[in-house]
Formats: structure tokens, sequence, C-alpha cells
């Protein structure tokens, strides 16, 4: 097996096209690059302006009614001594732990339960696929029904089982893990999908021949699956992450970040930031910062998962 | 035949609008729908009307979401240098815009109109002027507008005993109503006697209710950069919302939103709630047990403040976008539009006139409830205003939702909330009046 997993390392070491194709391609290349001009045109105007745009107004020192008063890191050294940056940067890291880890798990558990293609497997892949098709909005609105107190189906159904009354998102020591698990519930579906896709690509020989060697299904799943799995689990991370940084729909609509703070995350504090304290940049510096963060977050989680990884065919 | 026909139709009355339109003034007003959906078509049907009967004018609608997006995309659209013609705009935002120098003072309108600018206000209510008329210039046209009130169920009221026709009237009957109406199951409710929202925004408003209704009045009207959270009035108010969740155990613990204090009260599980008067329609058609509403009950006086919002005109636009669009104004706010859009909205109509009309007569007289909306308009006051204010609305709102959840005590809340909104002023405050001669 380490021979098979050697050459295929040596084959991915190799130039993937042979040089006559290349000089082929070159040929076409004012083609290709008319081609990609539209698109490229509408990065330009929609991706790269916005983000230096960005940029420099994370840099721009403005004074009182918006003039300018120079270029410095004042913006940077204001976002990092206020207090609700410092709570939004904690929720943050609390709702990444708390989304990215019990989805990936629930995806993988989801996905080698529901491996073999049976009629009834792909109803139940359907039921957990479900939820990702709904937009976050709504997948929000129905959760504020859900989450309500006392009359909500998740209290009702609590309250047969004789628990009390809690108040999902009116208590600020609660309310963050309401969204987490609503995010859980939108997300680990979605993920299953890739886990199951990674599942597909494992060759069932490798589990023949470890089933004739004795190896018991819980020793071929954390010896064999998981280890052969871990690319898909880097693509799945770095999609978590992002997704982190980058939905905020429900936290918007179940609470706005409230109560005091408890619930606001990075790109909800850089919308207040930017509209409802005029703060431009501040806001952009909070911004620089996220994207930052993220960039690093995804290098360091795929390099570490990719020492790791065994390549496959 | 039939399709023929409507084909030929359509075209002609394409054409017909071609014409018109290259004579007339085009503009546009952005306008934000706060309370639901069906105010949006009401709204197009509004401007549709208008552009029928004046044919020099024609006016695109632009509905733009909520009072807070509506502020966004018109800042973007100013910035962008196409800025709306007119814009239906949160009547506390006004002195943020002109702080901002970002709209038009209205008063040299209304005097090519032949009225002073006096004359012109006064058309409205009183309490209105506050919000529309900053550092002694009109700004802002009152359109529609609000104040919270008392909402309560009438059977819940029998239940416990109690007479529906008399609401509670001072904060002691409210405590004493509360505790009765409050129906517990062990060591559960079953029912709130008292439900008020905790969610930013509507929390602000409900807090700044309760603080006028013990004296205070916690901004200066006269100037953007001073607020006052940390004082007795504030003090009270928050501590008798302490006492209504922890003390009396009437109210729920935690900030409670606002879909659940509405089906909390439709299911019979509020038995009092505070909402706005814009939410009459809703309520009055959600609602199926008997309801009614009074006042916010007070400790030393009534007062509420007002809701809603104004129009107005961004600088930025040619002459002829500036009177097409103040003539829409006026004709939004006429009597007869302004009434008719209350009696669809629940708002109360800001133009006084609007109540003199036979129709409005007959609408009151069927909805006591509108009525008792349009009496505590004699006691409502102008609405919180300053730089920054919704950030620093949401220092006040922060430091209450602790309250409401049991990590903080009044005192020390009020203490923070004043703290966290004078730095937000901070630079307002440094650069107007702490900007002194050297």
């Amino acid at each position: 097996m380490s021979d098979a997993v050697f050459r295929d390392n040596l084959a991915l070491a190799q130039p993937v096209a042979p040089p006559a194709a290349r000089k082929k391609r070159d040929s076409s290349a004012p083609t290709a690059a008319l081609l990609l001009a539209p698109s490229l045109l509408f990065l330009a105007l929609f991706t790269y302006a916005p983000i230096l745009q960005a940029l420099t107004q994370a840099f721009t020192i403005e004074k009182f009614g918006g003039k300018f008063a120079g270029y410095g890191f004042g913006n940077f050294q204001r976002l990092f001594f206020d207090a609700a940056f410092q709570k939004a940067f904690a929720n943050t890291f609390l709702y990444g732990i708390g989304t990215v880890a019990p989805s990936l798990v629930i995806a993988v558990i989801l996905a080698a339960a529901l491996q073999e293609s049976t009629r009834f497997n792909n109803l139940l892949r359907t039921i957990f696929f479900f939820p990702t098709l709904l937009p976050l909005v709504a997948a929000a609105a129905l959760g504020s029904f859900v989450l309500m107190p006392g009359a909500g189906l998740l209290d009702y159904y609590l309250a047969q089982l004789g628990a009390a009354q809690t108040n999902w998102l009116g208590d600020p020591d609660i309310a963050l893990y309401s969204i987490i698990g609503l995010t859980i519930w939108k997300n680990a579906g979605y993920y299953m999908l890739f886990a199951l896709a990674g599942l597909q690509g494992i060759p069932s020989d490798i589990h023949e021949a470890a089933k004739l060697d004795g190896a018991g299904p819980i020793t071929r799943f954390f010896r064999i699956t998981l280890p052969l799995l871990m690319p898909t689990l880097a693509v799945i991370v770095v999609i978590a992450l992002i997704n982190v940084v980058t939905q905020v729909d429900h936290v918007i609509v179940l609470t706005g970040g409230g109560p005091s703070d408890s619930t606001n995350v990075l790109l909800n504090y850089i919308f207040q930031a930017a509209h409802e304290q005029h703060d431009i940049g501040r806001g952009a510096a909070a911004t620089i910062v996220s994207v930052a963060l993220l960039l690093a977050l995804s290098f360091v989680s795929l390099k570490t998962l990719e020492r790791g990884m065994h390549y496959e065919s | 035949m039939k399709f023929i026909k409507s084909l030929v139709a359509a075209a002609a009355l394409s054409a017909l609008s071609a014409t018109a339109a290259l004579a007339a003034t085009k503009i546009d007003m952005f306008f934000p729908v706060p309370v639901d959906g069906a105010l949006a078509k009401e709204m197009q049907n509004l401007i549709v009307r208008f552009n029928k009967e004046n044919p020099d004018i024609e006016v695109t609608g632009v509905y733009t979401g909520s009072y807070d997006e509506t502020d966004i995309k018109t800042r973007a659209a100013i910035k962008a240098g196409k800025p709306p013609a007119a814009v239906i705009m949160s009547a506390n935002f006004i002195t943020q815009y002109h702080i901002d120098d970002l709209i038009q003072p209205l008063d040299s309108f209304a005097e090519a109109d032949g009225k002073t600018p006096d004359a012109f206000m006064n058309q409205f209510w009183p309490a209105l002027h506050g919000n529309a008329r900053v550092d002694g210039k009109i700004y802002g046209v009152p359109f529609h507008n609000s104040t919270p009130l008392l909402y309560y169920n009438v059977e819940a009221f029998k239940e416990a005993g109690l007479d529906p026709e008399k609401p509670p009237v001072t904060w002691t009957d409210w405590i004493t109503v509360a505790k009765k109406l409050t129906k517990r199951d062990g060591d559960k409710v079953t029912r709130w006697g008292l439900m008020i929202p905790g969610v930013y925004d509507t929390l602000g408003w409900t807090m700044s209710a309760l603080n006028m209704s013990n004296g205070g009045q916690y901004y200066n009207p006269d100037f953007g950069g001073e607020i006052y959270y940390d004082t007795p009035s504030m003090l009270g108010a928050l501590t008798l919302v302490d006492d209504l969740i922890h003390k009396y155990k009437v109210m729920p613990e935690g900030a409670t939103q606002m879909p659940t204090i509405n089906n909390s009260f439709f299911g019979g599980q509020a038995a009092m709630i505070i909402a706005s008067t814009g939410s009459l329609s809703f309520i009055r058609q959600s609602m199926k047990t008997p309801y009614k509403v009074a006042f916010i009950p007070r400790n030393l006086r009534n007062a509420v403040p007002i809701g809603g919002a104004s129009l107005i005109i961004p600088k930025g636009n040619s002459p002829e976008r500036d009177q097409a669009a103040w003539k829409l104004i006026k004709w939004l706010t006429s009597p007869e539009i302004a009434g008719g859009w209350s009696r669809f909205t629940g708002y109360f109509a800001p133009n006084k006139a609007a109540y003199d009309l036979p129709e409005m007569k007959s609408f009151l007289a069927e909805h006591p409830d509108a009525k008792v909306a349009l009496d505590q308009l004699a006691y409502a006051r102008s609405w919180f205003a300053t730089y920054n204010t919704t950030a620093v609305r949401k220092a006040l709102e922060d430091e209450v939702q602790a309250v409401m959840s049991g990590k903080k005590k009044p005192a020390a809340a009020l203490k923070a909330a004043q703290a966290n909104a004078d730095q937000l002023l901070r630079p307002y405050v440094e650069a107007t009046a702490l900007n002194l001669p050297e």
C-alpha cells in the first residue's frame, strides 16, 4: 500500500501536461485571454477594486465629518482597544470552534452510516441534506419560531419531558449556543455530501484486505477510512471556516448581535461600525483583520492536514 | 381575438405613457416598510395614483427595506452622487442627516407656497414638531407616526377578576394588575402578566417611554451631543423593569424577541404587552380573542415618545426634481392621503385635518382602539435623536438587556451605558461644544 502511495506522490510531482500539449496551449493564449476578459473585468470591478478600497480605507485616518487627516494605523489601534470588538472576536472564536468541529464529526458519522446506496439511505441523505437547500435567512426565520420560549417547538417538547422554560435567544449565556446549534443543523448535511464523495473514492479492496487480516469495523474506520478521508476533511474545514466568517444572516434575523452583544460576531460588528456608527475606517480595519485571520486559518489548516494526508487515486 | 385586442391596448397604453414620460420630471422616492409587506403594495398603489393625477411628474417608488436599511441605502446613493429626490426616513435620523449636512431645509419651499414655516408646521400635531424641526429649520415633513401603547387581553382581565374597562393607570396599578394576571402552574408560568420587547431598536423606544412616564427626557433636544442615561428618572424606570422580572416575577427573564411577544399575546400567554400604535392593524387582524388598548401607565406623568417617519429631501438634486419632490411630499401628507394611509396601517395621521374627514370620523367610531392611540398623542413628545443615534441607543439597550437577564443591577448598568454613550458622542462633542476659540 505504501508503495502505491509513493508512486502516486511521484506522479503528482511530475508535470501534468507533456511539452507538446503545452506548446499548443500557448498558441491559443490570445483567444483564452479574450474569453477570460469579461470575467476578469467583473472580478476587477466587483472584487479586486473593493479589496483595494477596503485596504485604503483601513489605513485612512479621518477627522470628524469625514475630513481626510492622513494615513496610519490609527483605525487598527482604536479597533483593538474597542471592548465591543474584543467581544465580537471572542464570540467569533467560540462560534467557530462550536460550529466547525461538531459539524465535521456529524458529517463524517452521517456519511459513514449512509455510505451504502440503498433506497432507505438515499431518503435519509435527502433528509439530512435538506437544510442546505434553505436560504440561511429562511432557516433563521424558522429558527425564531422553533426557539420561542414557552410556545416554540423546542420548548414545547422539552416541557413534555419536564424541563423548565428557556429563553433560547434572550439569555446572554445561551443565545450564542442556540445560534451555533442552528448553524450545525444547517451546515452538517452539506459537509456530509463532501464526506460521502470522499468515501466513494476509497477503494473497497483496501477494506477487504483489512477484513481478511481480521480488522473490525472500528479499527478499519480509524486506520483506513479516516486517514484516506483527510484531503476531503481539509476541504470541509476550509469551507466551514469561511462560513464562520462570512455567514451572518441568522445572527441579524435572530438577535441582531444581542442581548448585550452576546451573539455579536465579526461580520455584524463590521456592519455596526460602518453603518450604525458611520465609522468607515474602523469597519474597514475590522474587515482587514478578519480576512487576514481567515486566510491564516485556512492556510494553517490545509498545511497541518496535508502533513497527515495519504493520497489515493 | 381577445389576445390581439389586449395587445393593441397594451401598445396604445405604452405609447401614451411614453409621451407622458417624455414631458414629465422623473423622480425617485425611497421608502421603507417597517411593519409588513402589504404596506409596500399600498405605497406602490399611492404612487400610481399620484402619477396619474400629476402627469408632469413621474415618481418611481423604491422599496428600501427597514428604517435602518433605508438609512444605509440613502447614504450610499448620496455618496454615489445619485441622491433620491425624496425619502421616507425614520424621524429620529433627521438630526444626524442635518449634522452630516446631507438634507435641505424646507422652509423656503413652504414660503414659496405662501405659508410661513410656522403655519406649515401647524397642520401637524405639536408632538411631531421636535423631530421635524432641527436648529429652527424644517427638515422633515411628518408622514406616519406612532407611540408605544399598552395592549391587554380582555378575557385574561375577566378571568383574574379585573374590570377590562379599567386598565392600569399608574405604575402601582400596573404591578398589582400584572401580579393578578400572572398564572402559575407549579414552577412554570402559563401566562405572564406583562411582556415588553427586549430587542435592539424597540427596547430603546420602550425604555424611553418608561423614562418619560417617570418625568425624564433623556436627550438634549437642542444639541445632539448630550444624552442623560445616568439620572434618577432613568434609574426609576430601569428599576421598575428589574422589579417586574426579578422581584414580582410577572415578566419573563431575558430579552424577549418580537415574535415571542406577538405570539404570546395572540395565544394568551401574555396578558399585557407594550407595542407600537403602528401594530394596531396587524394585531386587530391576528388577535382572535377580544383585546383593548390603553395609555402607557405613569409614575409621575403621562408621556411617551413618538416614532414613525418623515419625508426628507436630500441635497444634490436639480431644482426641478426638488420641486417635484416637494409636490409629492405635500400630496402624501395631505389630509386625505395621510388619513387613508393611517386607516390602512394603524399609524396615526400627522396631519390634524385628516381627523376632520367624515371617513376618519366613522373609522374612529368603529375602532375605539385607534381613538385611544390618538388621545395619547396629546401626551407625546419628541423621539430621542442625537449624533450616531442608533449606536448611542444600543449603548443603553445592551445594559438594559443585562439587567433583564439578571447580570447587572440598574445603577451599575446605567453608569456603563452613560460611559459608552459618551464615548460614542465624543467626536461630535469635540468638534462642536468643546471646540473653543484659541
